[in-house]
């Protein structure tokens, strides 16, 4: 007779003893049965003695002694069995009977689940994918916003009065026009990186003949001289544009092809049509109620505008917010767009005195926020971030202390629901405050350094500029340490 | 290596503790004075948190209290008999008579973890726990800790 096989995990709440007593317990019990025998411990050492893919379809049985939440989806189809850690010391033999007399295939109708929390598999979907996606292109974000960032800090120039700071790169010298081309650089990688994320989104949905698609709409959602707006879609289009992509995508592939065209269906079929109609419903449907939004959104705060010496903080409030909402979309845009033509075109009619600072000085309190909340979020709820998360929130505040907010931009992807409340309640506070405070932002680094990268005049020098940013990053990151779910 | 977490000065008889609270406390202030914890009192809460997630009593007389905290100096077993057997709510339900009490600090490195892992699966081999609990000395459960964990961590 075959060598009958088990695979199993052990974890425990601490990952410190019971973990491997379970283990020691079970292969013991196991070998003295004769049974080819393998655990998996997932303690605070990490995964040792990990399963692998072949390990788990050989096995006849899985157990899985385990306290906390694991990873089910490698073993479905599997006949499981499920108990908690200390079954497993107390009686491994029993426990090792049962499972070969009882086990139920997991994932299929009436599984027993025992304790399981079969949550994952149901919230599934959206979720996977969409961090699919960001997993492709994290990498671009750092590498193109740190570049972007370093240029940043090279983007100011004083006149001879020292006063006002122009936002450019002086090209005369080698620095600043080796600065204005990395500038460019991060510039495509932002460009890239929201139609990079689509595309492997789609893909995750549905597969390689999806990519193109996903890739090219988004392309379109975010380039606003296609669409004749005034800015694109950001990341939100994203979403739905690769959602949009990948599930016609699944569509088409369902469709019985006559056996002759099979072989061009995934490299050509499906890529051409999927291409060509997503294109047109970017194009034709949501192009255009994106731009109707904006005009709209940009009409209301002009509207405000008018009232504006009235209720400074309201409008800082409100730009803050917007510009928390999307971080680097259309509100986001709409509003930087907006502060600096309110700013120009007040400073040109009426002079330095008469100039409104009001709406720019919030976006430019509030555009380091988000960034900076993730990363103190993560430093002081260190227990609600995983290890990938960290390595994010690190890169989110290198961005975020240069004032780019598309650092946050992984994490609203990753979990809108939590995080964009956080993101606009945090932004709004320093909108709000550096407005409400009458500072007057000239130019600078939008962060907590703007005040010595930059010209920003305000009541106590460097204090009331790094309070109102500040109050704003910690109420962003206490939202998100309050509402965030802790990593198992 | 064992010699890293695990010294004979780490082994403690006592006869005073009736209770589990007693043995915690017991363990907790052996730990302060070994210079093994900063303070007696947050291990001891730490200790006691564990304990009300899940028992950490195991069978035959032994536990293996446990936990991670900042206040940990350095990863260290303890091994503390007891005289006066002490209820656990045990997984066979006897009282206790040894702890291998763990102390592991926060961010600890793995080889140490390791160390304190292989602590754990060796309770599972009754030949061991056997003879711990029949060691009447300090160096005679020393020596026979020592060899099992050479045996298994080499």
């Amino acid at each position: 007779m075959e060598q009958k096989k088990i695979v199993g995990v052990t974890a425990c709440s601490a990952g410190i003893a019971h973990t491997y007593m379970a283990a020691e317990s079970l292969e013991k019990a196991g070998e003295e049965k004769g049974y080819d025998i393998k655990i998996e411990t997932q303690g605070s050492i990490g995964v040792e003695n990990e399963l692998s893919q072949k390990d788990i379809e050989e096995a006849d049985i899985v157990i899985l002694a385990v306290e906390i939440n694991i990873d089910m989806s490698r073993f479905f189809g599997k006949r499981v069995m499920r108990v908690r850690a200390s079954e497993a010391i107390r009686n491994p033999d029993a426990l090792i009977e049962t499972a070969f007399k009882e086990a139920n295939p997991y994932g299929e109708k009436g599984t027993q689940a025992g304790i399981a929390k079969m949550g994952k598999t149901e919230e599934g979907g959206f979720f996977q994918h969409i961090m699919a996606g960001i997993s492709y292109m994290i990498p671009m974000v750092i590498a193109s916003g740190l570049i972007l960032a370093i240029a940043n800090v090279y983007a100011f120039q004083r006149d001879e009065a020292g006063r006002i700071i122009e936002w450019g790169f002086d090209k005369t010298t080698m620095m600043g026009e080796l600065m204005s081309n990395l500038f460019d650089v991060g510039q495509v990688g932002f460009l890239l990186m929201i139609p990079l994320f689509a595309g492997f989104v789609a893909n995750s949905i549905a597969g390689k003949p999806a990519i193109a698609a996903a890739m090219i709409g988004t392309y379109i959602a975010n380039d606003a001289e296609m669409l004749g707006a005034d800015a694109g879609g950001g990341f939100l289009a994203a979403i739905l544009v690769a959602f949009a992509t990948g599930y016609f995508v699944k569509l088409m592939k369902k469709i019985p092809y006559p056996k002759i065209i099979q072989p061009i269906v995934p490299i050509m079929i499906i890529p051409l049509v999927s291409t060509l109609v997503i294109s047109i419903f970017v194009l034709y449907v949501i192009g255009n109620p994106m731009a109707s939004m904006m005009d709209g959104l940009y009409e209301g705060l002009t509207t405000l505008n008018e009232n504006y010496a009235a209720a400074p903080v309201l409008i800082g409030v409100i730009i803050g917010a917007m510009i928390g909402f999307d971080l680097g979309g259309p509100f986001n845009k709409t509003a930087l767009v907006f502060g600096t033509a309110v700013f120009t075109d007040t400073i040109a009619k009426y002079g330095i005195e008469g100039a409104n600072f009001v709406p720019q000085t919030a976006t430019q309190a509030a555009i380091s926020v988000a960034p900076l909340g993730i990363w103190l979020a993560s430093i002081i709820f260190k227990k609600k971030f995983s290890p990938t998360e960290k390595v994010s929130a690190n890169s989110a505040f290198g961005m975020g202390i240069v004032g780019v907010t598309e650092g946050a931009i992984p994490f609203a992807a990753q979990d809108p629901v939590r995080m964009i409340p956080a993101f606009v309640a945090g932004s709004a506070v320093a909108g709000g405050l550096a407005s409400g405070l009458g500072i007057k932002f000239y130019g600078g680094i939008g962060s907590p350094l703007g005040t010595f990268v930059g010209y920003i005049e305000q009541p106590i020098p460097f204090v009331t500029w790094i309070f109102s940013v500040l109050m704003g990053v910690l109420v962003t990151a206490l939202i998100i340490g309050f509402t965030k779910k802790r990593v198992d | 290596m064992i010699k890293d977490i695990f010294k004979i000065e780490n082994i403690v008889f006592d006869s005073t503790a009736k209770a589990k609270i007693d043995a915690l406390k017991f363990i907790a202030s052996f730990a302060e004075k070994e210079g093994i914890v900063k303070s007696s009192k947050a291990y001891y809460k730490g200790l006691k948190k564990r304990e009300s997630e899940v028992t950490t009593g195991f069978k035959d007389g032994i536990a293996i209290p446990h936990c991670k905290h900042k206040t940990v100096l350095k990863p260290s077993l303890m091994v503390v008999k007891f005289s006066n057997t002490v209820e656990w709510d045990s997984m066979d339900g006897k009282p206790v008579q040894i702890t291998f009490a763990l102390a592991i600090p926060e961010g600890e490195n793995q080889a140490h973890l390791k160390l304190l892992s292989s602590i754990s699966r060796a309770l599972i081999d009754e030949e061991f726990t056997e003879a711990i609990l029949n060691a009447e000395t300090e160096s005679e459960m020393y020596a026979i800790i020592q060899e099992k964990m050479d045996k298994v961590n080499d």
